[in-house]
């Protein structure tokens, strides 16, 4: 299915699904730090490959990725995007933290955050394919810690064969005490879009 | 596509590759920021874009020729091609940088278009600066000094 075929309908079911899953994967973070994490109403974007570095603040912008494939019935990608003070601040929930030194993440922080995308894509995943009755599950995340355009044109690529547009889904959250923030983006395969739509129900 | 004096920059490439090429007589230069080798699936009406590595250099040279540079003058520079994430991923995406990098060498060839200089592969991303003055590009990286090809 050609993303430039959506409707606004389509859009609109992605976006109530969507909100579904990223609820439930906000209150697996908050759990997973102590403390409430906020949501905004996830925008369902459909972007110019060439713009996507925007939406991310700014090719330049240092941020941790964590990638994570989508697997199972419906196949696509996972992105979570942190900028780097976000990161920072959720590792200090998150481990007993020695002053790490300079810019780059130790071993251990770099797992800790794996294993913060692998929490969030799960519960997203799980929340998203009990609605669907379908399988869907995560890879086993993979992170870089780079610049905002480098660290996302690794999934674009695969967008790029097929056409020049993404469908984003995007959703910030953020910490209420402490700014913390974040995007969340599921980046489906065309043909895994016609799957999706059509498990919850959407005439095509 | 610019003339003297001017800077042509693109930001954050990962496994995408930045194709300088140059005219050290002319001070013309042209710079592309390529997603992929080459159009592998079969989709409708693909169109030659400058998207895929194997066509980024033909078109450049086009252009470069109608602005007055000459194809025997023209050199080429190459940088980005990283992986940027851990290999584990290589059998979906194929290690896309390297196959980008490869794309790139075997476009040059065919339009006989000599490589002077490359800062390829590796885990980071890259942003260049290539000054049409100078025909030299700066390579910026995070924690990494500047470096100059």
């Amino acid at each position: 299915m050609k993303f430039d075929a959506l409707t606004e309908e389509h859009l609109d079911a992605l976006r109530e699904v969507s909100n579904i899953g990223v609820a439930h994967a906000a209150t697996a973070l908050s759990q997973l730090i102590g403390r409430s994490i906020s949501l905004s109403v996830p925008k369902v974007l459909l972007t110019d490959i060439a713009k996507v570095p925007e939406a991310f603040g700014g090719a330049e912008k240092i941020v941790v990725g964590i990638y994570l494939q989508m697997l199972g019935d419906a196949r696509g990608n996972i992105l979570i995007v942190l900028p780097r003070e976000s990161a920072l601040k959720l590792l200090s929930r998150l481990l007993p933290r020695e002053k790490s030194e300079g810019v780059l993440l130790s071993e251990l922080e770099i797992s800790a955050l794996k294993e913060v995308g692998n929490i969030l894509a799960s519960a997203y995943l799980n929340a998203l394919g009990t609605l669907m009755r379908k399988t869907l599950i995560p890879s086993v995340p993979v992170l870089s810690f780079d610049m905002a355009g480098a660290v996302i044109d690794y999934v674009l690529i695969e967008l790029g064969e097929v056409g020049d547009v993404a469908l984003m889904v995007e959703t910030d959250f953020f910490g209420e005490e402490e700014k913390i923030n974040g995007q969340f983006f599921l980046l489906p395969d065309p043909e895994s879009l016609k799957i999706i739509l059509s498990a919850i129900g959407v005439k095509l | 596509m610019a003339f003297t004096p001017s800077v042509l920059v693109t930001y954050g490439l990962g496994s995408c590759v930045g194709i300088a090429l140059y005219d050290p007589v002319a001070l013309t230069g042209g710079l592309a920021h390529t997603l992929l080798p080459a159009p592998v699936r079969d989709v409708e009406g693909v169109q030659r874009s400058a998207k895929y590595t194997c066509w980024a250099v033909e078109l450049m040279v086009e252009e470069l020729l109608k602005c007055g540079c000459a194809s025997d003058r023209l050199v080429a520079k190459l940088a980005g091609g990283a992986t940027m994430f851990e290999p584990r991923y290589r059998t979906t995406h194929g290690g896309i940088g390297e196959r980008n990098l490869a794309a790139a060498k075997a476009a040059l060839d065919q339009c006989g278009i000599p490589l002077v200089a490359e800062d390829t592969g590796e885990d980071y991303g890259r942003s260049l600066e290539f000054s049409t003055a100078t025909g030299v590009i700066t390579v910026r990286a995070l924690q990494r000094p500047l470096k100059q090809i």
